[in-house]
């Protein structure tokens, strides 16, 4: 990552234009001008003006030059002054985006582009804005300029991901994994030797089972001739330490790569514990996420299945062309003419194999959802008397998949045998001129029949090797993503010298914030709020208001895109993330328990905690009297296979576990929300134990959960738009009294229906 | 029975309007700056928003129209209720919102581990030019739409239209069609 101003490829473009290109600040590249010809667009900023240039860009080879290069055909070129323009922002379309500019209630689109162009655009605002504000121009402006491949200039799939697929070091990523096996160095010496020894038994076999029995023993003047139980002995003693040789090699396989897979999930498993929040809930990460375990099972498979039959093919191929070539070159050139053809053949076929095997998975995928679903969803089915529809859905997906399946069983019995037909006219051939070689005495029966059997020994090698590529392949981009998790490095990092209070009092001020998830969709646009030490300060607002997001701010699971948030007037980003996170305690109504007993649960925000301190915690937080209830009480076993238990009784494990923790901060972050009325009353006291004493963030939609809040702020699509305590907002009649006018309203019809 | 049903499903359908405005008193207009603006009755919506509720299925019909805060102010039932002048700005509107480039030709596929690398042509008004979409997950991305529509979102999040199958060129076709299902 590192700052660029203007890439040098579109200072001809602006001079062209008469623009001062020393007078330029920074550009970007755009494309897309839907009503003309245009496909290019350049815009670029200097302290005065924006700047946009539409036209085409070509690429060019100048006369004598050694080097394409990049020519900008200017249509179009608009300049606009910076000071009266206005405010710029984007709005997202479709698959397009479009920059505006609003000025004394008017808004005028000055651009439409392709919507992967709107994280470049808006940093070109975020330029201008600083201008216009008087900052350095290009602060806070951090571009990732590597979105393409430096070695072939594809565009990086995923600009995350500086991953080219075309060049992807495959050699690299492949030592990289080989290096977990150096923990295992002698079980991998054991490998390999068995593994060559086995290999060059093989090769060797011919030559005893057909040259050495024809030749010396069964041909009269050979050097053992009639030696024939010596002969079957040798031949059986070659073929036990070949597969003595072999099993050695698998049992200590087996024994080893297990290991190594292990020690790769549990470098997944820790790395995975590094990252923040935002890898988790990110698209791209959501996705890796789900391939960890496929990977390291592809990783593994081909560590079992694939890799070591590489090496054993090599060998053998590599051995039985080197004694083709000793035994008579003339026969092995021909056999050279047919081996070609015939790795040709194989790569094809493997080919369309791979598109049936593709068609045939996603096929397969489609239907296990459809069976899933039918599943799931079978009381919605019966009770809208869908049964038939859905069979009729299933058939015609059990049809395409059955279709595609006798395509490619259809291809496998008919293009093998095809292929293999070929390979015997090869052999036919070898044989019908290695024939004549022994009539003509050139070389011996013996020697001819070897070559033979060489020849069937060199077909599946060759078969391996076609297909096996594309196995290797799948393997490095398993492994290429384990290690990007590996690597990755965690957006919440600790700062190099965090402040660590004594105590965290709990005073906060958020000055600013705004924040985003995704380029151009800000969620929180400029928060000021503030909450003294051991007061509650209640947040509410629609869904969507960013309620949630803000109590996320204030616990560093993410970091604020623009302004601050301190605590104890330290900004949250210096302290310690350890103290922090250890001050705040989060009750959600997003309650995770995880495998094992209640005890262990409440316990797991201080593991250090007694049997008193964890019952006691439960009283508190009105846990205990259902727990005892339970056959095994705190010993009972919960998570997932465990005991079922109803949202407020998880609910309130979740606060006996806050309760435990003992936090300075309490965020309660719609904690009653899924709650019947019995049980939210029976949490709001588990939550009134809770709060006494500490500062407190609650954000909840029931108005009525909030009348005792120390101050109140609505929040209504990522701004603040009042704040005050209860009777304040009452009397002042706004959003606030709108919002508990409404629910009481709510409430007194309900009173009525019953 | 059946008939008691239907009335009984009509009924409970009837009981939501869902708000279809009247082409006669809506005035689609363009603001200087290019926005799409409305007139109706006696309210201005200086900029407002239209989305196809049936993108795919009935691209001009059930327009849902929002105002700059996002609230609806009622749907178009067809444009092609709306007079001629009426008809080209919505049109305009909704062609801006759901530009797909349509694909012309499909020069070259190549599938390098798990990523799909398309080389396209792309028609603009007869103007046609070359575009190189990476699209990852390709059971998921490239998508047919009934028996005779393709599209192929790519990892930008472009999508790409091929409006009739049937009409490709048989090499670009054969290039497509291990990745169509």
């Amino acid at each position: 990552m590192k700052k660029i101003t203007i890439p040098e490829y579109m200072f001809p473009a602006f001079a062209a234009q008469g623009i001062d290109t020393s007078e330029l600040i920074y550009a970007i590249h755009t494309d897309l001008v839907l009503d003309s010809e245009d496909t290019d667009v350049y815009m670029a900023v200097s302290k005065e003006s924006l700047f946009v240039l539409c036209g085409v860009e070509k690429v060019a080879k100048t006369a004598g030059a050694r080097r394409v290069t990049t020519v900008f055909e200017a249509s179009k070129t608009e300049k606009y002054s910076l000071v009266e323009l206005g405010k710029l922002s984007t709005e997202r379309l479709l698959s397009t985006g479009r920059l505006y500019s609003e000025k004394d209630d008017a808004a005028k689109i000055l651009l439409v582009f392709s919507v992967g162009f709107l994280a470049d655009v808006e940093r070109l605002i975020k330029v201008v804005k600083n201008i216009i504000e008087g900052r350095t121009p290009l602060e806070e402006i951090v571009v990732d300029d590597k979105l393409f491949c430096p070695k072939c200039g594809t565009r990086y799939p995923e600009p995350e991901r500086k991953l080219c697929p075309k060049c992807m070091d495959k050699i690299s990523i492949t030592r990289r994994l080989l290096g977990f096996f150096k923990y295992y160095k002698n079980k991998v010496a054991i490998i390999l030797i068995t593994m060559l020894a086995g290999s060059a038994f093989a090769v060797v076999s011919p030559l005893i089972g057909t040259k050495f029995l024809f030749d010396d023993v069964l041909t009269e003047g050979g050097n053992y001739y009639g030696a024939i139980l010596g002969a079957v002995g040798l031949i059986l003693f070659v073929r036990a330490v070949h597969v003595t040789f072999n099993i050695l090699f698998s049992y200590v396989l087996a024994r080893t790569v297990p290991w190594i897979v292990y020690d790769l999930k549990l470098k997944i498993f820790e790395a995975m514990q590094r990252l923040s929040v935002g890898f988790y809930t990110s698209k791209r990460t959501g996705s890796l996420m789900n391939r960890v375990n496929r990977d390291a099972n592809n990783i593994y498979w081909f560590f079992v299945d694939g890799f070591p039959y590489v090496i054993v093919n090599i060998i053998t191929f590599t051995g039985v062309i080197t004694l083709m070539c000793v035994l008579s070159l003339k026969l092995a050139i021909v056999c050279m003419v047919i081996l070609p053809i015939a790795i040709g053949l194989f790569s094809l076929l493997w080919r369309v194999f791979r598109r049936f095997h593709h068609k045939n998975w996603v096929y397969n995928a489609q239907l296990n959802s459809m069976v899933s679903d039918s599943v799931n969803g079978q009381r919605v089915i019966k009770a809208y008397a869908r049964e038939d529809d859905e069979s009729k859905r299933f058939s015609e997906m059990g049809g395409k998949l059955a279709d595609v399946d006798i395509k490619a069983i259809n291809m496998e019995y008919t293009a093998f045998p095809l292929i293999y037909t070929f390979l015997f006219l090869g052999q036919v051939i070898v044989t019908a001129i290695g024939g004549m070689m022994v009539l003509n005495g050139e070389i011996t029966l013996g020697t001819l029949l070897t070559f033979i059997a060489y020849l069937s020994m060199l077909y599946g090698p060759l078969e391996f090797m076609s297909w096996v590529s594309n196995w290797w392949a799948r393997c490095v981009d398993s492994a290429q993503r384990v290690f990007e998790i590996m690597d990755a490095e965690p957006d919440i990092a600790e700062p190099d010298v965090p402040v660590v209070l004594d105590k965290i009092r709990g005073d906060i001020e958020i000055r600013g914030v705004k924040f985003e998830y995704d380029p151009a969709t800000p969620v929180l646009k400029g928060i000021d709020l503030s909450v003294e030490a051991g007061k509650m300060l209640g947040i509410v607002g629609k869904t969507g208001a960013g309620k949630s997001t803000l109590a996320n701010l204030i616990a560093r699971l993410y970091d604020v895109t623009e302004g601050s948030i301190t605590v104890d007037g330290v900004n949250v980003k210096e302290l310690s993330l350890a103290q922090l996170r250890k001050s705040i305690g989060i009750v959600s109504q997003d309650i995770y328990l995880f495998i094992g007993t209640i005890a262990d649960n409440i316990r797991y925000s201080n593991p250090d905690a007694g049997i008193e301190e964890v019952i006691r915690a439960a009283k508190i937080a009105s846990a205990h009297d259902f727990i005892m209830l339970l056959p095994d009480a705190y010993e009972t076993k919960v998570g997932a296979g465990g005991q079922d238990l109803s949202g407020g009784e998880k609910q309130r494990l979740s606060i006996a576990r806050t309760i435990l923790q003992n936090p300075n901060i309490l965020i309660l972050d719609e904690a009653t929300a899924a709650m019947d009325t019995q049980t939210e009353a029976n949490i709001q006291k588990a939550l009134f134990n809770l709060q006494s004493g500490r500062t407190t963030i609650a954000i909840a939609h029931r108005l009525s959960t909030l009348r005792d809040a120390d101050s109140l702020a609505v929040l209504s699509d990522g701004i603040v738009v009042e704040s005050g305590t209860h009777k304040e907002l009452m009397l002042k009649k706004g959003e606030y009294h709108k919002l508990y006018t409404i629910q009481l309203e709510g409430l007194k019809t309900i009173n009525m229906e019953d | 029975m059946a008939t008691t049903q239907n009335t009984t499903a009509s009924d409970l359908s009837d009981a939501i309007d869902i708000g279809l405005l009247d082409p006669q008193k809506a005035e689609f207009y363009l603001t200087p700056g290019g926005f799409t603006g409305l007139k109706y009755g006696e309210a201005d919506y200086k900029r407002i928003t239209l989305r196809r509720a049936l993108p795919i299925g009935q691209p001009m019909a059930y327009i849902s129209v929002a105002d700059h805060d996002n609230k609806e102010i009622g749907m178009i039932g067809a444009v092609s209720e709306l007079s001629e002048e009426q008809r080209i700005i919505v049109t305009a509107e909704l062609e801006n919102r759901y530009y797909s480039p349509t694909i012309v030709e499909v020069k070259s596929v190549k599938d390098k581990l798990g990523y799909v690398y398309i080389e396209l042509v792309i028609g603009r008004e007869g103007h046609p030019y070359e575009k190189t979409c990476t699209v990852k997950d390709v059971s998921k991305n490239i998508r047919l739409l009934g028996d005779d529509r393709l599209i192929i979102f790519d990892v930008d999040g472009n999508r790409y239209l091929i409006n009739s199958l049937s009409k490709l060129d048989k090499k670009s076709l054969s290039r497509l069609e291990p990745y169509m299902f």
